[in-house]
């Protein structure tokens, strides 16, 4: 008798258990359904013309942020009358309430607040950024190709040798 | 972790890069990212950029520099080019920060309604209100604006006085609580130069300071505790090892007095008779110098009166400590220097004197050519302000800083004065006491948002340049000004050539070029100002000499103290009450009497005795204080509970000024006593009487015993048995041989560690407010102090020693304790979850994500190091702007500890592999060291014995201890013993 509601207990609670973590929003998981404001092309700047990743994240190899491109950037090279002027860059695609000039990009990649991830040791340990991001030259619309979790870093810091203690990202 | 104010919010709030909007997080943190449109080359989103500028929070005039995040500065450390600062900063620099993001700070501009409260109006309708009322009272007469306030240095208070000359007057007072008033007087009397000089300690081989708390307030704490530090460490001096000889004269023991060879506990009052008593000794040795110039018979006749005997039965300090410390000041050949803080004029004058007769003038005490004007104004012309204001003849009154409702003595009648005024203006950050008075209350910029400069002596330009946007909707206190000036004064306000301040800044700034000679175009010499934090040169040392007439004034001896006599103290961190709305200043324990978030009234036992109270605390180990008593002052009768302490003078009540605000934000409201309410106008004591209530009010404290129980916790020796290479001992179980259960770990590359110099510390407690702004610890409130839940990682621990040991060593016992980062940590096989893991540089990591919050950690920690989040904390917007992108901000339930700033770590280890080369020794400087004004603590490698750190261990052998060695923990902080004298010797 005692052990059939102990077993009952436990199957409710291990359901229970497995559907919160089913349902439970993790807020730094990459996600797949984000849509930009604008109909910014991977595949075409990245991919078709090659323009390296670094000409727009500039401040990866630099800085703990890779850095959006300012929208300066792109006018540098949509800016002139043959490629049709400032306009349908920052033209709004989805967002009616975005202030002129200003890009309010949706972040597709976050980590959690207790990890400090740094960029530039990565690009200078030559790591490409393909390597985490995906085939970012053949996206139109950026979606994760994979889960930036603790298991995914550790690998990679594995097979290359590269520290594995857990202050170095957790502080 | 926790949602809000994490780090991903600061960025958000950062990428947006429109510094003045604050957008509410209605959306989940940081799902949005907004680059520039155009970016600032010089800025690298993630990495700090650096701005010089200068301190506002006292008079010293540090130069520091500004740590700025993506547009917002979350960091002020000490400027290295400015001689003053040295690269160091106090604790009340560091909270400026606070002062800045302060949730209480106005918003936005208001008028008061007939009914006393406050309405919000635009700033259109604030300007034209101020200025209309401007243009009537100068149209009304002359002397109709008058303005009291702080100084803001040079150019701005000259456009103080042009405005009110705009508008036909001259009301202008520069208030200053703590005045230099006493100093500049006696310099004047005893010199003929009304001025303040500047002293080296450093060069020095006796102190002796006449309640001058220079290591904690008084002048310049940061440059004099650099120099101390430098006086104090163990030297050949007259062919043997020598710490120098320091006395401390005054009625409580601060942490100034806690260094002394000699704490000469004096009445209030009577510190310029001692004064007199050791210049007589002096005099009559025979130990003037020889060439000083001096008239042998004049001098001998002023000091007649004052005959070590005789004062020592007026004042109760025995005669022979007069010629004792008499005698360390006459025969010191290698310079001598007597500071005065004391309220008491003759107490300045006979340590002027004192420096004169023995030739220290012009080496330990140098008077500079050309020195920048005062910048306060003297108590007749406030005072003349103030008078015309009871009397009707001003019409329009503003107020910008120093708080003159809270700090003027009651003598002034301020508030009185104040209202008979019709137009009461208010500019400032969070609303004071003053603001209370105004009709109109205008948002003013933090100094940290706004341009001036500042003349803390001659030589020193800094400027001050704001580091970032402003956070509210305020503007520049001389921005208003300026405009109002050419707005409502007619042709006579266009007179100021000055669109705003920063034109003002800049137009004195190409005018200074010419006057100091600079090479250079205006451009080059103005962006290196920007980069340097102003322009510092070596001032010539003026000729000066005593005048004669000096030596024919009479002082009356002071009266023999009958009662009980109140005295306050600035305190530590509060200052003159201006920290009292800065959480960290509130929450960082008083160094000597750690107390926090309080005001108290510190008595000698004997004194808690004649009043009835036998309480012994120290047994207790849960508060300072308990029973109230009741004083009686002119200004009604206060109550205070009692933190009983032999480190007062008995028949002194000692109270700290800084408390008793009746608005100035939620972390000042509403706690304590202010202390200027009742004092006289220039005094800070008062005879008072006082008796036991039945009430009681806690008086909380983080520490424990105030007794080290013959442990090795703060080492101390004599320097004669560093001389003989004899180290002291401690009752700690030896070791027989170190037990070893595991084969030594290995440290291939770095090991960090500390060397941390006890015998440098003088508890100013820079260190745990540094430690506080860079790691983003919470404040957690009186309560939870007193539930023992004080988060700082780093603190200062003070012991009491006995009466018998106090006798033989130090006075006082203090010394910063930090995580030690033990090789054995006694932390990490304990817990359950790793999360208390060892790394391969030797530190002891604490895993936020990993922690489930056993605290067996904590328990099993002997230095009590660690802290545990018995809630999410709390930072109030704007508070929250402030945080360290590059830390994470703890939540409930995890604990957490000192890192060695291991984001600092990483980050220079970073730089280091990026371009290919080790790091460097001194790359690494975590933020207690960084701070730290006597240098106390060095950071470092412990694997390279060329470290400055493993050289300071090796040129200190002897002096070389760790914390609780017992333990066997293997801790990588090695602290250096404490030095004294041994006693019984002249």
């Amino acid at each position: 008798m005692v052990n059939r509601t102990l077993i009952t207990l436990a199957v409710l609670l291990f359901v229970i258990g497995v559907y919160t973590v089913a349902v439970s929003e993790r807020p730094w998981a990459p996600r797949s359904d984000v849509e930009q404001p604008i109909p910014f092309s991977h595949r075409i700047h990245a991919g078709v013309n090659k323009i390296p990743c670094q000409y727009c994240h500039e401040y990866a190899r630099r800085s703990a942020n890779a850095g959006v491109p300012p929208v300066e950037r792109c006018v540098g090279c949509h800016g002139s009358g043959l490629l049709g002027g400032i306009k349908p860059v920052t033209q709004p695609w989805t967002d009616d309430k975005q202030p002129p000039f200003e890009i309010r990009w949706n972040r597709v990649y976050t980590l959690p607040d207790f990890v400090r991830f740094v960029h530039k040791p990565h690009i200078w340990a030559g790591v490409q950024c393909q390597e985490c991001h995906g085939p970012v030259e053949t996206m139109d619309r950026i979606v994760p190709v994979k889960e930036i979790n603790m298991g995914f870093c550790v690998n990679c810091h594995e097979q290359r040798g590269a520290t594995q203690e857990c202050f170095v990202c957790h502080h | 972790m926790s949602d809000g104010l994490s780090r991903r919010s600061f960025l958000k709030l950062a990428a947006t890069a429109s510094a003045a909007a604050a957008i509410p997080g209605c959306e989940p943190a940081a799902r949005k990212l907004i680059p520039y449109v155009v970016p600032d080359e010089n800025i690298v989103p993630g990495e700090p950029t650096f701005f010089a500028t200068t301190c506002s929070e006292c008079s010293a005039g540090c130069g520091i520099v500004a740590r700025v995040m993506e547009g917002r500065v979350i960091k002020l450390e000490g400027n290295p080019a400015d001689p003053i600062s040295g690269g160091a900063i106090c604790a009340r620099g560091q909270a400026a920060l606070q002062g800045l993001y302060n949730p209480d700070r106005l918003a936005k501009p208001m008028r008061r309604k007939p009914d006393g409260s406050l309405a919000a109006i635009s700033w259109d309708e604030a300007n034209r209100e101020f200025n209309d009322k401007l243009a009537a009272a100068g149209k009304a007469g002359t002397g109709r604006v008058a303005f009291v306030g702080a100084s803001m240095g040079p150019t701005l208070d000259a456009i103080t006085l042009a405005w009110a000359k705009a508008f036909g007057s001259d009301r202008v007072g520069f208030w200053e609580a703590f005045s230099d008033e006493p100093a500049r007087k006696a310099a004047e009397a005893c010199f003929g130069k009304r001025d303040l000089p500047i002293y080296r300690l450093d060069q020095a081989e006796t102190i002796i300071s006449f309640d001058a708390d220079f290591l904690g307030t008084w002048n310049s704490p940061v440059e004099f505790g650099r120099q101390f530090a430098s006086f104090r460490a163990p030297k050949q001096r007259n062919g043997k090892l020598s710490i120098g000889n320091y006395a401390y004269v005054g009625p409580r023991m601060n942490t100034s007095a806690a260094k002394a060879d000699e704490w000469v506990a004096a009445n209030p009052g009577s510190e310029g008779a001692i004064a007199m008593a050791v210049l007589n000794v002096v005099v009559n040795q025979g130990w003037i110098a020889p060439n000083s110039g001096i008239d042998v018979s004049a001098v001998k006749a002023f000091v007649a009166d004052y005959d070590p005997e005789k004062i020592s039965a007026q004042t109760g300090v025995p005669a022979q400590t007069i010629q004792r410390i008499a005698a360390w000041f006459g025969q010191a050949t290698e310079g001598a220097v007597a500071l005065a803080g004391a309220d008491d004029p003759l107490a300045h004058s006979a340590a002027y004197l004192l420096n004169a007769v023995t030739g220290n003038l012009g080496k330990t005490m140098v008077f500079l050519a050309e020195t920048p004007p005062e910048a306060n104004s003297r108590p007749e012309q406030i005072k003349a302000v103030i008078d015309a204001m009871r009397d009707g003849q001003v019409d329009v009154l503003v107020i910008a800083g120093g708080n003159p409702a809270y700090s003027m003595p009651p003598t002034y009648a301020f508030r009185d004065a104040v209202k008979r005024v019709g137009m009461v203006v208010w500019m400032g950050d969070a609303p004071d006491e003053s603001a209370e008075l105004a009709n109109l209350l205008l948002p003013a910029h933090h100094p940290l948002e706004s341009w001036r400069d500042t003349a803390p002596r001659a030589g020193i330009y800094g400027l001050g340049q704001p580091v970032m946007q402003p956070v509210f909707a305020s503007r520049a206190v001389h921005d208003m000004l300026i405009e109002s000036a050419h707005l409502a004064a007619g042709s006579a306000g266009q007179a100021i050539p000055f669109e705003n301040a920063a034109d003002a800044i800049s137009a004195s700034w190409s005018q200074l070029q010419g006057k100091i000679g600079a090479s250079g175009t205006p451009k080059e010499f103005w962006d290196n100002a920007r980069r340097t934090g102003g322009v510092f040169t070596e001032a010539k040392p003026a000729a000066v000499n005593v005048v004669s007439t000096v030596w024919k004034q009479k002082s009356q001896l002071p009266p023999v103290p009958a009662g009980l006599m109140l005295w306050a103290f600035p305190h530590a961190f509060l200052y003159d009450g201006r920290g009292a709305n800065k959480s960290w200043l509130q929450e960082t324990p008083e160094p000597v009497s750690q107390i926090v978030w309080d005001s108290w009234a510190e008595i000698h036992p004997d004194t808690a005795s004649q009043l009835g109270i036998e309480a012994n605390y120290e047994q207790t180990r849960l508060f300072a204080g308990l029973h109230v008593i009741e004083i009686s002052t002119p200004n009604g009768p206060v109550e205070l509970s009692v933190n009983i302490s032999r480190l007062v003078r008995p028949g002194v009540i000692a109270v700290p000024f800084g408390q008793g605000h009746t608005a100035y934000g939620r972390y000042a409201k509403g706690i304590g006593v202010n202390p200027f309410a009742f004092l006289p106008e220039g005094l800070r004591s008062i005879a008072v009487s006082a008796k036991k209530t039945d009430k009681t009010h806690k008086l909380v404290t983080p520490l424990g015993k105030s007794d080290m129980m013959g442990r090795a916790i703060i080492e101390s020796m004599s320097v004669e048995d560093l001389a003989r290479g004899i180290e002291p001992q401690y009752g700690e179980e030896p070791i027989d041989q170190p037990y070893e259960m595991y084969p030594p770990i290995a440290y291939p590359g770095h090991k960090w560690g500390m060397t941390v110099d006890v015998n440098s510390c003088n508890g100013c407690s820079a260190c745990v407010v540094a430690c506080y702004a860079e790691n983003n610890i919470q404040v957690v409130g009186k309560d939870n102090v007193n539930l023992g839940r004080i988060m700082s990682w780093i603190r200062v621990e003070r012991y009491i020693p006995s009466l018998e040991e106090a006798g033989r060593g130090p006075l006082l016992q203090i010394a910063p304790v930090m995580c030690q980062q033990c090789d054995h940590a006694p932390c990490e096989p304990v817990c359950p979850v790793f999360a208390s893991s060892h790394t391969r540089e030797g530190l002891n990591a604490q895993i936020y994500n990993r922690c489930i919050g056993t605290r067996f950690c904590e328990n099993n920690c002997p230095y009590k190091v660690r802290r545990f989040n018995w809630y999410d904390p709390e930072f109030p917007e704007p508070l929250n702007l402030q945080l360290n992108p590059d830390v994470t901000v703890r939540g409930a339930g995890v604990m957490e500890k000192c890192t060695f700033c291991i984001q600092r770590i990483t980050s220079a280890e970073i730089n280091a592999r990026t371009e290919n080369r080790a790091v460097m020794d001194g790359e690494i400087v975590p933020a207690c060291a960084q701070a730290c004004p006597a240098r106390a603590i060095t950071f470092g490698d412990i694997n390279d014995p060329k470290s400055a750190m493993m050289k300071r261990r090796d040129d200190n052998k002897g002096r070389t201890y760790t914390m609780l060695p017992g333990y066997n923990a293997l801790p990588a902080v090695t602290y250096l013993r404490d030095l004294y004298q041994e006693k019984g010797k002249a």
